[in-house]
């Protein structure tokens, strides 16, 4: 095993850039006996520190792991590559923030999977802490967990991690360490600890399965070979949020991450059923906290870690029963100690004039809003119940009440998209520039800026557009440069848009099944990681990496897939039914809305898990 | 009225850099509940003044910073609430109040002891150390905002010896118009012993100093 050398580390650590995202030790962070503990858990972010450090789900589960006394949780973050290349370069071993230990050293290394095009990262980790990064080749050291969005689809990590965790973390996570201490102290062999994980309810060991394909290349079937592995795993779902562990203390970073700030969950979920959206599937139905939880977790919080920014955070702010309420107490507690609320995510149909006034108050940041279509028709496909009228009214409030910065956020390639659809996007724009100037002078605040952005739509596991192929690579460059050209037309819009080489990639894996595992091997052993950063991103090794192993990328992300195809996440069972995806799929391809499920259930499947649905 | 808070920043946080720095101080004050004072205007901030910043990677053993109040308070009363509120590896070594027209420390800063560590024996540099002091000038170059420029920094070496075979110790001068840092002194220090090969050492400032050599946090 490697060590870890204090002088080694001290002369890299004063060799690297931004040092201070490897010394741990900030306001709040653990310090427990690491050999006291009879559980130890390292909990992995495959991204850099500013970027895993403002990422809530880390910060609830640090909090639930520590709060048991017999286990330990500490961080480790990617490294920036000049630390990963000296960490190789000096033979030091990846470690974790608090105790400096060698992350082979622990019990278990849980991954959170946020984004697809961080796996290479989780390769690249498990190589730098000196552990076998395919399961097979382990014999001893850490369980290799992951869980979060991405472990919806699983398959395309499947030979590298050893368990998944689908669904709500809170309690699934103290149930699968408490089986792991347990067997721990038993004695038990890795193999009976895995047979042990299987066995709870939104546990998926993928040693325990296998895949066969069809002559196509599509999957032919999809069976556990173990009887302690179920033949459907059920996501698990916390019931009531309100009583939910939340943390009461957040660490305080020493450099600024990137929401560096206090971070209020007031709900879970989404049932408006935005037709693209992954999050608004798999986190059914919507769970609220209660104005009286929220206000103490604020003060607790506010308290323990002197943050200057509240934000409240869900899929869906504006959707909040008690947001007016809430936001009214946050400000008038807060406004003294000069403590800002801000309101990210807000939907633009549900923006209260009220609540823009009261945020300004203290500090006024920029509208984002996202019309994600340019025409209703298309709004209509993807199910955005948002008219033009509702876009105007949101802005004609914010420029009356003192904003002069909005975002507009769309998405190219989805659906049934049209050149008029492209050309809707520079009609929004321009009706945005001309809402600004129909308000007075004397009331609007000075220097209009109006910056639309627009992603390339990637189809998602779980979504009703599982089923589309993603525009191909030359139609979406030539849509992009369509759009730049209507928008350049548009006096006083910014424009920009993402790599689409990036999306490209993010859509085989998002619909990958075992096969990219073999593809995303090549491509870190060729050179690839941190892919999300465009100065990283080396497209040519991706596709040389799809080359060697004989597939195409064409197969995962452009092809149209058909009702009876078998889904490599069919055997996951996220609440919302593949019948109703269907269903769904079907009415957007008409052009048919369906309305939000809090007026009237639509039978997506949420109803079949005991006490989750209210109505 | 004003505090002197002297802390100290070694260990880990040393790769802290002072902006970071500026906003754990503000954060830990704010957790803290002390009555600081804000800037009036449109962002209130709070008006912190430090001595002098560090290098990212230079420990300094007792920093100083000034917080204006908003209210009286007791030193002991602030030291306890801010030592509660800072990271263990941040702690609060003093404090000292200070009417509100006591000049700010930076205005009043003149000199620096600092100590130069290494992991391996330095003893081929440290036997340079009398030769180089001999001389009436030297001559290094400094980088500026404005480029690279040639000085002498003889004037500027207050106290230059080891301690040990592994230990170096020197008081240089710090002020607006003549700053010599640790780093600069060895660049003619490894010249003087015509090495090459750089040693890995640790550097920390002891000890600032205002006229006649006080220590600053006195004054």
């Amino acid at each position: 095993m490697k060590e870890l050398s204090t002088e080694r580390l001290d002369r890299l650590l004063d060799s690297v850039l931004k040092p201070s995202r490897y010394i741990g030790g900030e306001m709040n962070a653990v310090s427990k006996p690491f050999d006291q503990a009879e559980l130890t858990f390292a909990f992995c972010f495959p991204d850099s520190y500013e970027v895993g450090m403002s990422h809530l789900g880390i910060k609830i589960l640090y909090d639930i792991i520590n709060k048991q006394p017999w286990a330990l949780c500490e961080r480790a973050f990617m490294p920036w590559p000049d630390m990963a290349d000296g960490l190789r370069r000096e033979n030091l071993p990846l470690f974790s923030l608090e105790s400096r230990q060698p992350l082979s050293r622990f019990d278990i290394i849980g991954f959170t999977l946020q984004y697809e095009m961080c796996y290479t990262n989780i390769l690249e980790m498990l190589d730098l802490a000196d552990i076998p990064v395919y399961s097979a080749d382990r014999k001893d050291g850490p369980i290799i967990m992951a869980g979060g969005p991405c472990a919806y689809n699983p398959e395309p990590l499947a030979p590298f991690i050893d368990v998944f965790q689908i669904g709500d973390g809170e309690d699934m996570m103290v149930e699968a360490i408490s089986c792991v201490r347990d067997c721990k102290a038993a004695g038990k062999s890795r193999l009976e600890t895995l047979r042990a994980l299987a066995g709870i309810e939104g546990i998926y060991v993928p040693a325990f399965y296998e895949a066969s394909y069809n002559e196509d290349g599509t999957l032919a079937s999809f069976a556990p070979t173990d009887p302690c592995a179920p033949s459907v795993v059920r996501r698990c779902v916390v019931t009531d949020l309100d009583h939910a562990s939340y943390p009461s203390a957040f660490i305080v970073p020493y450099t600024e991450a990137i929401h560096d700030r206090i971070v209020l969950e007031i709900m879970r979920g989404c049932t408006r059923g935005c037709r693209f959206c992954q999050a608004g599937m798999l986190y059914r139905p919507v769970r609220e906290r209660s104005v009286e939880t929220l206000l103490r977790q604020a003060e607790e919080l506010e308290n323990a870690t002197g943050y200057e920014e509240i934000s409240l955070s869900s899929l869906s702010s504006g959707d909040y029963t008690h947001l007016t309420e809430l936001v009214t107490a946050l400000i008038e507690r807060y406004k003294d100690k000069k403590v800002s609320v801000s309101l990210p995510s807000m939907r633009l149909d549900s923006i209260v004039k009220q609540s823009l006034e009261e945020t300004q108050k203290i500090r006024k940041s920029g509208l984002t809003l996202a019309p994600e279509a340019g025409t209703q028709r298309l709004r209509d496909v993807i199910n955005k119940g948002v008219t033009e009228d509702d876009l105007i009214r949101a802005v004609k409030d914010a420029f009356e009440t003192g904003w002069s910065t909005v975002k507009l956020y769309f998405m190219i390639g989805l659906p049934t998209e049209t050149e008029e659809d492209l050309a809707g996007i520079g009609v929004l724009a321009r009706d945005v520039i001309n809402t600004y100037f129909s308000v007075p002078k004397s009331v609007r605040a000075k220097g209009l800026r109006v910056t639309c952005s627009a992603s390339t739509f990637v189809p998602k596991a779980f979504t009703p557009f599982q089923w589309q192929g993603q525009d191909e690579y030359d139609t979406i460059i030539k849509k992009q440069k369509d759009l730049a050209d209507i928008l350049h037309q548009v006096k006083g819009v910014n424009f920009n848009w993402h790599e689409p080489e990036l999306s490209m990639l993010e859509a085989c894996f998002a619909r990958g099944d075992r096969r990219m595992a073999d593809v995303l091997y090549q491509a870190w052993k060729t050179g690839c990681r941190m892919d999300a950063w465009s100065e990283y991103l080396r497209f040519d090794l991706w596709l040389d990496a799809f080359k060697a192993c004989g597939l195409d990328p064409a197969f995962y992300a452009n092809r149209m897939r058909g009702e009876k195809e078998l889904l490599p996440w069919d055997f996951i069972d996220a609440g919302v039914t593949k019948a109703y995806l269907w269903c769904e799929w079907q009415r957007a391809l008409k052009g048919e809305t369906t309305p939000d499920c809090r007026n009237g259930c639509q039978g997506c499947g949420m109803q079949r898990f005991e006490g989750v649905c209210s109505k | 009225m004003k505090m002197l808070v002297i802390f100290e920043k070694s260990k880990r946080i040393r790769h802290v850099g002072h902006l970071d720095l500026m906003r754990t101080m503000q954060r830990a004050l704010r957790r803290s509940g002390l009555p600081v004072a804000f800037s009036n205007g449109f962002n209130p901030h709070m008006l912190l003044n430090f001595a002098a910043p560090l290098s990212v990677g230079t420990s300094g053993r007792r920093e100083i910073m000034e917080v204006p109040l908003s209210k009286e308070i007791s030193e002991a009363d602030f030291k306890s609430a801010l030592s509660a509120a800072l990271p263990s590896d941040l702690p609060c070594i003093a404090v000292r109040a200070v009417d509100d027209k006591h000049p700010a420390p930076m205005s009043m800063l003149r000199a620096a002891a600092y100590s130069i560590e290494f992991y391996e024996n330095a003893r081929p540099l440290i036997d340079a150390i009398p030769r180089l002091l001999a001389r009436d000038t030297i001559m290094v170059m400094r980088k500026t905002k404005s480029g690279e420029k040639l000085c002498d920094i003889r004037p500027m070496i207050y106290d230059l010896c080891a301690v040990d075979d592994t230990h170096i110790s020197c008081t240089l001068s710090i002020c607006e118009s003549a700053t010599c840092k640790p780093e600069l002194l060895m660049d003619a220090l490894y010249a003087e012993a015509g090495l090459a090969e750089r040693s890995y050492c640790l550097y920390t400032r002891m000890q600032m100093y205002g006229e006649n050599m006080v220590p600053l946090e006195l004054l």
